[in-house]
């Protein structure tokens, strides 16, 4: 019967797509635990140097000249974007290039004439922006964000404050997807640049003044002084920043993948199992209209 | 005795995390040392060999790159771009940066300042690294 040998067909395409999803979900899940760990490696750099700005931040007057620190009215703003550079992870990049179409709506609602530009860490960002005609400034696609290393926040770091310091943009954002715990990820658009004291403390840590007016008990001597300290340290504290939501997105797609990669899989298996039940009928049926035949045939013999 | 705790981060790892008798530092200002019981110090850090002298006397050095440091409550922390012991570093690879940056240096005049700079940080890191990977025989076996 057609209808059988059709049905077995599509039993095996199913299974066969059934283990492709578990394989993907597999690795999704290995190299989450892999982005996850160097997350934690990278925590006591961060923590440090956040601690340090925070204490820091008390010992400056406000007398210096801090550029990095200073608003100015906006007439076009940077942004860095953070996607991931393969699909199949479900809404993970729609949910951050959501973000961008927000941002427009709003400036829009405001009648405000803003400039957006952008620079792009990861390909699904790249070509989103490409095909609705955005300006993308800069596209960071070595190395690709899953070998993501120091270099590439440091390097992307330094592009953002000279684009600001230059006055090209009047004010930098971040958007990426925070990562929260392994079912649940946020995107974000944070302010990045001018720098305010609310910025970066992805994963709810402490804020980092907070934190830094609690540990200053007592004098520090502050070599050579507290102004030299301060200008070398926003820059890597910067870096950082990104650093932190490099990691904090790639471990939201890891983990975005993978939840996607399991609903398939239990759907491709649901879906295995009715085709079978249907298979089964259906054979069951052949035979048992072969076996009345028979006996019909043998009846009218004898 | 008395000791204080060192602790020198980067953004890959922890890099070491021990008890010392006494730390060497290339700050800033210069090269210092501190000792169990410094008062709080808060400083930057230039690329260059750091050494210090475990509780049982032995010394040891590392390359730490530009970074910050904290001495507080007996806790020397560094937090640096990078930190190598010295069989980490490849030191042929630290040659060809090397030559790389005074290729570059020979004709400073085409250079833009910034270059300059960018250049002459280049050539220190990598002479720096040579200096402390070729000292293996103080480097930390483990």
């Amino acid at each position: 019967m057609a209808n059988i040998k059709e049905l077995r067909g599509r039993i095996k395409s199913v299974t066969n797509i059934a283990k492709i999803t578990k394989a993907m979900e597999m690795v999704a899940s290995m190299k989450l635990r892999k982005v996850q760990n160097r997350a934690l490696a990278s925590r006591p750099y961060t923590e440090e140097l956040q601690g340090l700005i925070g204490s820091l931040a008390e010992h400056v007057g406000d007398d210096v000249e801090r550029p990095l620190f200073r608003r100015r009215a906006v007439k076009s703003i940077g942004i860095l974007l953070i996607t991931s550079d393969r699909g199949l992870c479900g809404a993970y990049n729609a949910n951050v290039t959501a973000q961008v179409t927000r941002l427009r709506d709003a400036l829009a609602a405001e009648r405000k004439d803003v400039a957006l530009k952008f620079y792009v860490i990861g390909r699904k960002g790249y070509t989103w922006l490409g095909r609705r005609g955005y300006h993308v400034e800069r596209f960071y696609s070595e190395p690709t964000l899953e070998n993501l290393d120091f270099a590439t926040a440091r390097l992307a770091a330094k592009d953002l404050v000279q684009a600001f310091e230059d006055g090209d943009v009047d004010e930098v954002r971040l958007m990426f997807t925070a990562f929260r715990t392994v079912a649940r990820f946020e995107p974000r658009n944070d302010p990045f640049l001018p720098v305010t004291t609310e910025l970066g403390w992805f994963g709810g840590g402490p804020n980092p003044a907070e934190q830094g007016k609690a540990r200053m008990t007592g004098n520090y001597l502050l070599e050579p002084d507290p102004e030299t300290i301060f200008e070398r340290i926003v820059p890597k504290y910067l870096e950082t920043v990104i650093f932190d939501g490099m990691l904090s997105s790639l471990a939201s797609e890891m983990a975005s993948r993978r939840m996607a990669m399991k609903g398939a899989t239990d759907a491709a298996s649901r879906m295995g199992k009715d085709l079978k039940r249907i298979y089964n009928r259906a054979r069951q049926e052949s035979i048992t209209k072969e076996m009345l035949e028979i006996i019909g045939g043998a009846a009218a013999v004898s | 005795m008395n000791t204080l705790r060192l602790r020198i981060v980067s953004p890959d790892r922890v890099v070491l995390e021990t008890e010392a008798q006494s730390v060497r530092i290339q700050g800033i200002d210069g090269s210092f040392g501190v000792l169990a019981n410094h008062a709080p110090l808060m400083t930057a850090t230039m690329p260059g060999p750091l050494q210090y002298v475990d509780v049982q006397g032995q010394r040891h050095e590392l390359l730490v790159t530009d970074g910050f440091v904290e001495v507080r409550d007996n806790v020397v922390t560094i937090a640096a771009e990078e930190g190598a012991y010295a069989h980490e570093i490849d030191v042929a690879e630290a040659r060809a940066a090397e030559k790389a940056a005074r290729d570059l240096l020979a004709n400073r005049a085409a250079l833009a300042a910034e270059d300059v700079v960018k250049a002459e940080d280049q050539l220190r890191r990598a002479l720096v690294r040579q200096v402390v990977g070729q000292r293996t025989g103080s480097s930390i076996d483990r």
